[in-house]
């Protein structure tokens, strides 16, 4: 199945928006997502993805140290990382309503309703 | 400091080690490698912690895993600029050192064209290598079925080169009484420069363990032949004992 295709820029967005929220660090983001119901993917996955947006300055790192263990990289959204967000919302509420139409329609008339 | 409970598994231990290798041989930026390995040490341990294995945070192919990590860092290119150079120059010095105790230096054009050609591919080879074998998580015995011929390959080639230049005449170039001064005073600046900068000597010792002997024993009435075995046996006997004296001293 492509759900891993379309899971790529959602997962982006996810992302994104769990950051906005909360400066958060690698293990505490995958469990965020697993949450959520993202049980299905490798949370490592999170890594190059978190690479890359800094890379594109959406996002930055700080090192805090944490009660018990070693120093932790806790992630923060930047300006860039805020506005990439307000896209990824817009692009996702098109895409629903456009994908929610569809099926609403479609699928009744499959049914003769 | 860490609980035993925290303990990271063999399994990801390995990993980790291995993702070391893979990003440093793709000419990855240390610190870059450093933090991203930290970063992964951090999550693999609570996720042990929390009974996940490790398939669940890296999926199934290691291999592809690192490569996605690696395809997002960007190259040390500064870094290698000045490591190459000094890797080829290192290797350089032996051939340099070496001829210097036959007299002046002359090289042809196959030979300098030769050996840069040889010592290229030599470092392109040897990254490869280390990539592969730190993707597929090789063990010890297929590592070294792959390492040997590897490191054996420019050996054969500098020999093979060593005969084609005897076959095929190219333009020879004669650095004369200056030049050959010249040369061997930069190479003395190098090599000691290199060994303050690297806080080793391992390359001058090694260097004098492999011209030294054919040189000393020149003065001896051994046959030549007898001169090339009893001088090998030196080379490699006093580079093993320097290895092991070192492994010694390294683990006090």
């Amino acid at each position: 199945m492509s759900t891993t295709q379309m899971m790529k820029g959602i997962l982006d967005g996810c992302i994104l928006a769990i950051i906005k929220n909360k400066e958060v660090y690698g293990y505490e983001l995958a469990e965020k997502l697993e949450d959520y119901g993202f049980s299905n993917f490798s949370e490592g996955t999170i890594y190059p993805l978190l690479l890359r947006m800094q890379k594109e300055k959406l996002v930055t790192s700080t090192l805090k140290k944490s009660t018990a263990g070693p120093k932790r990289k806790y992630y923060r959204l930047t300006e860039n990382g805020e506005q990439e967000l307000q896209n990824f919302i817009e692009r996702w509420e098109i895409l629903q309503t456009n994908v929610n139409h569809v099926l609403a329609h479609e699928t009744k008339k499959g049914k003769g309703v | 400091m860490l609980h035993e409970n925290i303990q990271l598994s063999k399994k990801s231990k390995q990993f980790l080690e291995n993702l070391r290798v893979y990003l440093f041989s793709s000419g990855k930026k240390e610190k870059e490698i450093d933090e991203i390995v930290e970063e992964l040490e951090d999550h693999l341990m609570q996720a042990e912690k929390n009974g996940k294995s490790i398939e669940h945070i890296i999926g199934q192919s290691p291999e592809a895993y690192m490569e996605q990590l690696a395809s997002e860092m960007p190259i040390d290119v500064k870094a290698w600029m000045k490591y190459i150079p000094m890797i080829l120059f290192g290797a350089f010095s032996f051939i340099i050192v070496r001829d210097l105790f036959e007299g002046t230096l002359s090289y042809s054009l196959l030979e300098i064209f030769g050996f840069l050609i040889i010592a290229i591919l030599f470092l392109t080879i040897i990254s490869l290598v280390f990539r592969y074998i730190a993707g597929k998580n090789l063990a010890a015995g297929k590592q070294f079925a792959i390492l040997y011929p590897a490191a054996l390959l420019p050996l054969a080639l500098f020999v093979g080169l060593i005969f084609l230049n005897q076959q095929v005449t190219t333009p020879v170039i004669n650095f004369g009484v200056v030049g050959t001064i010249i040369i061997g005073a930069f190479t003395m600046i190098f090599i000691i420069g290199f060994s303050i900068w690297s806080k080793t000597w391992v390359l001058p010792i090694v260097l004098a363990f492999v011209t030294l002997p054919d040189y000393l024993l020149d003065f001896t009435s051994l046959t030549e032949s007898a001169r090339i075995i009893t001088g090998t046996c030196i080379t490699f006997g006093c580079i093993l004992i320097y290895l092991w004296i070192s492994s010694k001293l390294a683990k006090v």
